[in-house]
């Protein structure tokens, strides 16, 4: 299943805090699709994907808004 | 003529205000019966958050942050002591006290609840100061006791307040070197961000302060669940961290309310559009302040200038002006750093927040904050605040 979050305009708490919220209630093998426009979204999914074993299936420049794709792979106990 | 009526669920920062602006914008409709403003309240008093804080950390009295909600409405206000049971959208309903009352146009301010219980364990192990006044006084009887080992903040989102879990741990390191108990006591703050804030100006702030208070930094740390005999807590992120004491913000859900009536998402969020506060795609029905499922920091600013933007959009709609107010996404939220120091995290829609220096005048406005906040959810400071910060919407005419 794809799980579309509209971060766009967020910038505190952030896009993050949107993309946890969404993982937290996700299934193993969802993809979520967040949308963001605050330039500090890039580098902290992909960082947040790394430590949490999750993977960064895509990250891409849109007009005006950043696409990010990420695989659930791992979830808590 | 039957009155048209404005009903307004929850009498916290945001039902309150929008039901005095109501009024005020309806001012000759409701003198002359052709309009009513009711609330319901679910609690007689009004409790100020902030003040948790200064309960939870520096031992002040609860009682000096409550005033009885009667006492801050407009006296054209219909209020209602009760909690409201479920709302019928379909029918335009909302039911209490097996009554149901008919509105025609609908607010929904019921906050967001702190919910220890979603996370195994957290609820036990965990002090809580977003839980209301009475926790945050037991937290600060356990920190009157807490002498020496690991003390552990911990934040968890969604919560509201961004700046609340930062504030609360340089507080407690205040407190403990206030009490020369520091050199006995290790302080960690656990986040599930990248950095000690989510926003990057505001964490470069935060973080050479957090190291030179010898405060160690857990980030992305998302908590799975605590251990509580072991006392330690496990993150989805595959660290752990033991403690002796542990303060949480824990988890934040929408009001029970919206799950029964089953308007919200699997949290509770109700889904509104984040410029005009309608539900979904409702003219009839808004929603503002923490309820909502905006991504913008759950706060009483926000819910403040949300609640004009509703009481504004449901003026006009009562007029038939064509006028549509749009809310900017203005954010201001004041972020105590302990040693009378603070900054303003502040932002729209468009502008993340930008850096600022610590200074004592934002603290001192924060501190004044407490004192005016009574006066202002009675809508009487609103010009001050339009010609400092200007209006927190822009407006659109729509052709009839
Ligand atoms: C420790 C702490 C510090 C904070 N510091 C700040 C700060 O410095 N600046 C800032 O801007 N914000 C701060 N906040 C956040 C702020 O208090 C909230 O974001 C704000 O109160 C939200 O307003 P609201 O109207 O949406 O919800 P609330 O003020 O929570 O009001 C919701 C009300 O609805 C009632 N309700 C729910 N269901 C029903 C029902 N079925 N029937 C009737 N009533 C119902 C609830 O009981 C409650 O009274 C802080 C919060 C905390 C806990």
């Amino acid at each position: 299943m794809r799980r579309l979050v509209d971060a766009r305009g967020s910038y505190c708490p952030g896009p993050l805090t949107e993309l946890i919220k969404t993982y937290r209630n996700a299934e193993l093998g969802d993809e979520i699709e967040l949308l963001a426009t605050d330039p500090a979204a890039k580098s902290d999914v992909s960082a947040w994907a790394k430590k949490s074993g999750n993977e960064l299936v895509e990250l891409k420049d849109e007009q005006g808004y950043f696409k990010i794709v990420v695989k659930v792979v791992r979830k808590g106990r | 003529m039957t009155p048209k009526r404005v009903v307004v669920v929850g009498g916290g920062t945001g039902g309150t205000i929008l039901a005095n602006k109501m009024v005020s914008l309806l001012r000759s409709e409701t003198s002359e019966g052709k309009a009513e403003v009711h609330l319901f309240a679910d609690s007689t008093e009004h409790v100020f958050s902030p003040g948790n804080l200064d309960i939870a950390f520096r031992g002040m009295v609860p009682a000096s942050f409550r005033r009885r909600e009667a006492a801050l409405l407009n006296r054209r206000v219909v209020l209602h002591e009760t909690a409201v049971n479920r709302i019928d959208l379909m029918n335009r309903t909302i039911l209490y006290d097996s009554k149901v009352l008919n509105y025609d146009y609908l607010v929904l301010a019921t906050g967001s609840v702190a919910r220890p219980d979603v996370i195994e364990g957290l609820k036990e192990a965990s002090h809580n100061f977003h839980t209301g006044q009475e926790d945050a006084r037991k937290t600060w009887e356990a920190l009157s006791r807490f002498s020496k080992g690991k003390l552990v903040v911990l934040t968890n989102i969604p919560h509201k307040c961004p700046p609340s879990p930062v504030e609360a741990v340089f507080l407690v390191e205040e407190l403990m070197r206030e009490r020369g108990l520091r050199d006995k006591v290790e302080i960690y703050y656990a986040t599930p961000y990248t950095r000690a804030y989510p926003a990057p100006a505001i964490a470069d702030v935060v973080e050479p302060l957090m190291e030179k208070r010898g405060i160690r930094l857990y980030n992305m740390f998302n908590t799975d669940y605590v251990d509580t005999k072991l006392r330690k807590v496990y993150s989805i992120e595959g660290e752990e961290l033991e403690f002796d004491m542990l303060i949480t913000v824990p988890p934040h859900r929408g009001a029970d309310i919206v799950f029964r009536s089953e308007i919200g998402d699997a949290e509770g969020w109700i889904p509104t559009d984040r410029e005009t506060m309608r539900y979904s795609n409702s003219d009839d029905v808004y929603v503002v302040g923490d309820a909502t499922n905006i991504p913008i920091s759950k706060s009483g600013v926000v819910a403040h200038l949300e609640a004009i933007v509703a009481a504004e959009n449901i003026t006009s709609d009562y007029f038939g002006t064509g006028k549509v107010y749009c809310y900017t996404g203005r954010i201001n939220c004041p972020l105590e750093l302990g040693g009378n120091r603070a900054v303003f995290v502040s932002a729209t829609y468009e502008k993340p927040p930008t850096r600022q220096k610590p200074s004592e005048m934002k603290y001192l406005m924060k501190r004044t904050f407490a004192s005016i906040y009574w006066e202002m959810l009675k809508g009487r400071l609103d010009p001050l605040f339009d010609l400092y910060f200007g209006k927190p919407y822009r407006v659109r005419v729509v052709e009839h």
